[in-house]
């Protein structure tokens, strides 16, 4: 049994792609712990790499708290469950949060990298108070900025042409 | 002009004038108008987009306007930067450079060779867009003509923040350009620079490094292309007049030298060489046969090129220049001359020596006129280097193209 041409394509396609786009993310968050107690203060840390100049726009789950940030006052900015910091040189960037009496989610992220010019997703973290899963009413979202739904990374492109192009293929043997 | 010229004309102005016009409005974040975007000022224009664009806050600091001010603040340490060009005249520039209109090639392959960004480069002249080999970046970019016959309407719906325009040769239709792109849309940055003369071409790199924010690769380059001149400018020094290698350069047209006025006979005498004919009044006279029989040059060179279309970086034919210079051999009474018996005719290709390559060319010259003395100059792999190392194309020249022969 042979795969049509342009599903080879496809899987072709992504093989190149995915693992280039899961690469080149610059920002790397770790949690001191994802199971945090009820009301504890735990720490998140964000790794930088190869980014000199740029921003990073973290998303908290529904209750959880921003709280602090070893970052200067003027280069953080919180606005609800959104924490905003201005990247400048900076390998490490380390801030914390409070958790809820109960409640689990993601903490997401955005970056992007000014000089660079180029932007991205911060892989999502779990987090849930007491190791409980409950999910909150509404979680922060994960905002895309205007810009960059209007022109989408090359990566998104491509898979949705991918998609597409799976799409019609299956569409076809039917 | 007709109606329709006239409506045109005033569509191109609005659409060029304000795409340019925040070129001048100063540095993004630069709230105090101080001229100087401080560590804070960024900081806090960085927060102000981020808030803007990701989280529901009001700021109206566009993607642009963040990522110019980021470069400003990691290139010229957050203050703008004074560019004096080759004409003498100062430009402020307050955001980087991001869409290029070069009217020279010289120009064009100076900014490749400090590593500037070519997608930012939006259009070329015709001559740089009919190098597919060298240029091959540029076969998609639009064509805006050359100096003598423009393109403005092209210039003018490209909405350049800057065009480049030669110095000090065509210096009334450079001028003209210059003064039909100022007037119709005073955003557009217009810069004069030769990149093909070896008085001025280690301060024009380093003054185009620092307008596009590569200080340390303009640094790394004029060091490079310096380390070739000085050791033939050392090398030549030292020769008695009595001693010097008397040249017949001719150009691309048998029996057309160069005289003082020509770049070619600067380079000539760069490396040592003697001109007989450089006293002429015309850059390029017309000489008597027999004079130069009765001269009995030491050394002939023999200019390929445009107006002698053979060799080059567009094919690898050695033929082609071995035919040229069998016919110079066998022109009457040529036997007989210095140049011929000792088997010192040589060809060579004005693109290693007649623009921004010409250091290359005049390594050749030197080694040509005097092998002992430049035994350790090694001009090909200078070629190699510069177009591996600076001019990032993938060329070899062990089985590309034809620059010299023998």
């Amino acid at each position: 049994m042979s795969l049509p041409a342009n599903r080879l394509l496809c899987i072709a396609l992504l093989l190149m792609v995915v693992p280039a786009a899961a690469c080149a993310s610059p920002v790397t968050r770790s949690l001191s712990t994802a199971e945090p107690a009820a009301g504890e203060v735990f720490t998140v840390s964000l790794s930088i790499e190869g980014m000199t100049l740029g921003g990073v726009v973290e998303t908290l789950p529904a209750g959880y708290a921003f709280v602090a940030t070893d970052l200067a006052d003027d280069r953080a900015l919180a606005r609800g469950q959104q924490v905003a910091f201005a990247v400048m040189n900076d390998s490490r960037i380390t801030y914390q949060v409070r958790a809820p009496a109960s409640g689990s989610g993601d903490i997401t992220g955005r970056w992007e990298d000014f000089l660079g010019e180029s932007d991205g997703q911060v892989a999502a973290s779990h987090v849930a108070a007491d190791g409980i899963e409950a999910p909150v009413e509404s979680g922060g979202g994960d905002p895309v900025p205007p810009a960059a739904q209007e022109t989408g990374s090359p990566f998104a492109v491509l898979a949705a042409v991918a998609a597409l192009l799976l799409a019609s293929g299956r569409g076809g043997r039917r | 002009m007709n109606q329709r010229c006239l409506l045109a004309l005033a569509l191109l102005l609005i659409v060029a004038v304000p795409a340019s016009a925040s070129a001048m409005d100063g540095t993004p974040g630069d709230v105090d108008g101080d001229r100087v975007l401080t560590s804070a000022e960024y900081a806090s224009a960085a927060l102000t987009y981020l808030d803007a664009a990701y989280m529901g806050g009001a700021g109206d600091l566009t993607r642009t306007d963040i990522r110019d001010a980021a470069w400003v603040s990691a290139h010229w340490d957050g203050r703008p930067c004074e560019i004096t060009d080759s004409s003498g005249r100062t430009t402020t520039l307050y955001r980087p450079l991001r869409r290029v209109v070069t009217f020279s090639g010289e120009s064009l392959e100076t900014l490749r060779s400090l590593g500037f960004d070519m997608e930012k480069v939006v259009a070329v002249d015709k001559y740089s867009h009919g190098k597919k080999t060298f240029f091959p970046e540029c076969q998609g970019k639009a064509n805006v003509g050359s100096i003598w016959s423009p393109d403005m309407e092209q210039v003018l719906i490209l909405r350049p923040d800057a065009v480049f325009l030669y110095a000090t040769i065509s210096t009334a239709t450079c001028d003209d350009i210059q003064k039909r792109l100022e007037a119709s849309s005073p955003g557009i940055r217009v810069f004069r620079f030769d990149c093909f003369k070896p008085a001025t071409y280690p301060g024009e790199i380093r003054t185009i490094a620092s307008a596009v924010g590569q200080k340390e690769r303009g640094e790394e380059f004029a060091a490079f292309y310096e380390s070739t001149m000085n050791r033939i400018r050392d090398g030549a020094a030292g020769i008695p007049d009595d001693e010097r290698v008397r040249v017949y350069f001719e150009y691309w047209f048998d029996y057309t030298t160069v005289a003082a006025g020509a770049g070619y006979n600067e380079k000539t005498r760069l490396a040592g060489g003697v001109n007989p004919f450089a006293t002429g009044t015309a850059e390029y006279p017309v000489v008597d046969p027999e004079a130069i029989i009765v001269t009995d040059p030491e050394v002939v060179v023999k200019l390929a090129g445009q107006g002698l279309a053979v060799g080059g970086y567009a094919g690898h034919d050695i033929a082609a220049l071995d035919a040229t210079r069998a016919g110079m051999l066998g022109r009457p009474g040529w036997s007989g001359i210095s140049a011929v018996k000792d088997d010192r005719v040589y060809v060579i290709h004005s693109d290693i020596l007649g623009g921004a390559q010409h250091f290359i060319g005049t390594a050749y010259l030197a080694k040509w006129f005097y092998p002992d003395r430049f035994a350790d100059l090694d001009p090909h792999a200078v070629h190699q280097r510069y177009l591996s190392e600076f001019q990032g194309i993938d060329f070899d020249l062990a089985s590309e193209g034809t620059f010299v022969y023998p």
